[in-house]
């Protein structure tokens, strides 16, 4: 077929939990969709355990991942995978739809909290379980009950997660862990009596028809890998985005999963498993050989006592200091992939915004179309009252659907709050520094320089501010990226005017043309290959929205361009 | 010849439906006839090689046979049939594909209606054009049919201008016989001098006379 020659076959990673054939009957949708929605690509499912999916993202076989939250996490941590849709259940959030129950036998009366499972048998499906142990022993430990010391026991027996229920009910163990509303759904197949089983800690969560025993986290997300062609990532997103639900299965803008990462962080587990290493029998263990020849030392030379104490001293303290740096710079790393989450959400929208107005000018035009036609048919005479009514019925339809394509944007930009606090502008410049010299690979010198004397306060929305001068050095950045490396440098220049504050990002690279300025903040006018154009209109709204102003110009004494914004400063009252 | 136009025909494939009732009204409002088709596979089921102006109005992005893969299979079947491609803004690399393949235009979605109705004429006139070449060559290659063996010989030789001694001389026939089959070669042809001759028979065939 000659459509062939425009694309070729696209491979989707599925993480097969339940052997293939349910993982091929479950996600069948998503391919029957993609491969309509995108002909010119030919999507196909590969069906994987946890090892085999490893190694499929390890020798690039797959441009599309499908793996469940924990999973997701430990593979964008080791290959840097990153998701461009959650999976929308109906009846649940996205955000929290998978959690955890723990049951015992009702007629055991001692079985009630999670806390009391110290000293019982446990039985789990495997140490690596996403909801079938790791989220249940989360909340264990958090519940003073660490599952890998305090149980007398713990049974991991595999899958499927019926044989949990089955051990439970044999007496074979006091608990057994197992995925939400599996107990009800067993019940409702006449396998099992609701009554015959007690749900530990349980509560109830709105809109979730089950008890549970956990917290909730994201569901299912669907992810790239570093080598996956942009352009595909983007056109598979916005076809998962649009996804009807009548095509079986839909998807929402990605989920937040610093849940999953706290979990994985608290059980010291997946890409945290390195923080085992900092206990204190780690510590021994991995120092053990070292002590040993400090006591050869100690006995051999016993004149040394004081100087080797006095060592030991000096490396404790070391010790602790990396430790310490260890922790800061962990807090560090959270920290700016919370930001980093936050931004890829914002360009999700961005491009989203590109996409849906293209979308509306289709049943604009058409509308043009008609009307026009109504007029020339008029012109020449041949105006029917069945031509009327046909053009009527027909711009009434196009009008519904783009008022409904207008209600799908509303519903993915819930707007925030706008908020309005005092910020302190060098502390966002130096966060927003940090940010982009954390991302980029070959980041070029930043250099910060405030001259803002007390006494000014600026009240606004911090994240927003920082966005905007995010966006400025981002594209300063980008557009002189092919210049020798101290050319590339940068300085941000904080001062006041008259009775505003102006923040300068200040480039010395070659500058804009006469006939790129004036167009510079039009929506779509881009100087980039691969840009929307439309960066610099949103944080120009931003800006006037706070009652400033942005502008560039080239440097009056050297080369290059400032891209500026002020911002009204109040008095403070002395 | 003269069309009205109504008796040219614009072939509109289109996936979808409002996009198809769109461009129906549209054209309709200027007189062609339009026949919709729902996809590429439906339209093939219909066609037939043109007897009057035509046109195809063809979607580039079709979900199971594109409009490119409709074009080689219509080349295939030798329908010469004006082609105009309907593009996103994102399909310029298959718009080109398809100008190489011998499409006569593309028009870009979403439309300016004016584009539209001046490309989908210049697409008829072509046709009709073609339609027209079509129908003279029919009539010359009539008209030559009625030549005896003979006749075709000395005809050919009188289209290039060879006087009778000469053709006498060729085809080894008396000089008086050669002025006979030339009188009845211009009456059988219905023209009057050697020109003319040469003309129809370049009409009928542009290599006749190599």
């Amino acid at each position: 077929m000659l459509s062939k020659a425009f694309g070729g076959d696209v491979v989707i990673g599925v993480f097969a939990y339940q052997g293939e054939r349910a993982a091929a009957s479950d996600w069948s949708p998503v391919i029957r969709y993609l491969n309509q929605a995108l002909p010119t690509h030919h999507f196909r499912l590969d069906h994987y355990d946890a090892a085999g999916l490893r190694q499929a993202i390890a020798g690039n076989r797959v441009d599309l991942v499908i793996t469940n939250p924990g999973y997701y996490v430990t593979m964008e941590a080791e290959f840097g995978i990153s998701r461009i849709a959650t999976l929308d259940t109906e009846d649940s959030d996205p955000a929290r739809a998978l959690g955890s129950v723990v049951l015992a036998r009702a007629d055991q009366p001692a079985l009630r909290e999670l806390a009391d499972l110290a000293g019982k048998r446990v039985a789990a499906v495997a140490p690596e379980a996403f909801g079938g142990y790791l989220v249940a022993a989360r909340e264990m430990l958090s519940q003073g009950v660490d599952p890998e010391s305090d149980l007398k026991e713990i049974l991991f027996v595999g899958l499927p997660m019926t044989r949990i229920v089955e051990a439970v009910d044999a007496r074979e163990v006091d608990a057994g862990i197992v995925r939400t509303c599996l107990l009800e759904q067993m019940a409702s197949q006449g396998k099992i009596r609701l009554d015959d089983f007690r749900v530990l800690s349980a509560h109830q969560v709105p809109d979730l028809p089950c008890a549970v025993s956990t917290r909730l986290y994201p569901n299912w997300p669907i992810a790239v890998t570093r080598q996956t062609d942009p352009a595909l990532a983007k056109a598979v997103a916005r076809a998962l985005l649009a996804m009807p639900e009548s095509a079986g299965m839909s998807w929402a803008v990605p989920a937040d999963y610093q849940p999953v990462h706290e979990l994985f962080r608290e059980l010291r587990t997946g890409p945290y498993t390195y923080l085992r290493e900092i206990t204190p029998e780690g510590l021994v263990r991995r120092f053990w050989p070292w002590l040993l020849g400090l006591l050869a030392i100690l006995s051999g030379w016993i004149v040394h006592t004081v100087r080797v104490e006095h060592q030991v001293h000096r490396r404790t303290a070391e010790l602790r200091e990396s430790l310490a740096a260890r922790d800061q710079a962990e807090a560090k790393m959270r920290e700016s992939q919370e930001q980093m989450e936050h931004l890829s959400r914002l360009s999700v929208l961005g491009e989203l915004s590109g996409n849906l107005a293209h979308e509306i000018n289709q049943p604009l035009t058409t509308i043009g179309t008609y009307a026009r036609t109504v007029l020339r048919r008029q012109e020449s005479g041949n105006l029917t009252p069945a031509a009327i009514t046909e053009a009527s019925t027909e711009i009434a339809r196009e009008a519904e659907r783009a008022g409904g394509i207008v209600q799908r944007i509303r519903h993915f930009a819930r707007k925030r709050e706008a908020t309005r606090e005092a910020i302190r502008l060098a502390d966002i410049a130096e966060d927003a520094r940090r940010l982009i010299v954390g991302m980029l690979a070959r980041a070029p010198e930043v250099v910060i320089e405030n001259r803002l004397k007390d006494g000014c306060q600026v009240l606004a929305d911090g994240a927003q501010i920082q966005q905007v001068l995010l966006n400025l050095i981002k594209n300063a950045i980008d557009a002189n990226r092919d210049l020798p490396a101290d050319r590339q440098n940068l300085r941000i220049l904080i001062e006041p005017m008259d009775s505003r504050v102006a923040v300068h990002v200040i480039d010395q690279g070659v500058g804009l043309s006469a006939e790129q300025l004036p167009h510079l903040f039009e929506p779509f006018f881009t100087t980039k290959p691969d840009g929307l154009g439309l960066g610099l209109p949103i944080c120009k709204t931003i800006i006037e929205a706070h009652g400033g102003r942005l502008w560039a110009e080239p440097n009056q004494d050297s080369p290059g361009m400032r891209f500026s914004f002020s911002l009204p400063c109040h008095e403070l009252s002395a | 010849m003269n069309y009205q136009p109504e008796d040219c025909i614009v072939h509109v494939v289109d996936d979808d439906p409002g996009l198809r009732r769109s461009l129906r009204f549209l054209l309709d409002s200027v007189g062609w006839t339009v026949r919709l088709h729902a996809s590429a596979e439906e339209f093939l089921d219909v066609a037939v090689a043109p007897t009057l102006p035509s046109c195809l109005l063809l979607d580039i992005r079709m979900p199971s046979m594109s409009g490119l893969e409709l074009q080689q299979v219509l080349r295939e079947r030798g329908i010469a049939l004006p082609i105009l491609f309907m593009t996103g803004h994102a399909d310029v690399s298959m718009a080109v594909q398809a100008m190489k393949s011998g499409a006569i235009d593309f028009i870009e979605k979403p439309f300016n209606d004016q584009k539209v109705l001046d490309a989908v004429a210049a697409a008829i006139r072509h046709s009709a054009e073609a339609l027209d070449d079509e129908a003279r060559r029919r009539a010359a290659q009539a008209m030559l049919a009625q030549f005896s063996p003979r006749e075709r010989e000395v005809a050919h030789q009188v289209a290039q201008g060879l006087p009778n001694k000469q053709i006498a001389g060729n085809l080894n026939i008396s000089e008086k016989t050669v002025h006979i089959h030339r009188q009845h070669v211009m009456e059988k042809a219905g023209v009057s001098s050697a020109a003319e001759l040469a003309r129809l028979m370049l009409r009928a065939d542009p290599a006749a006379l190599d």
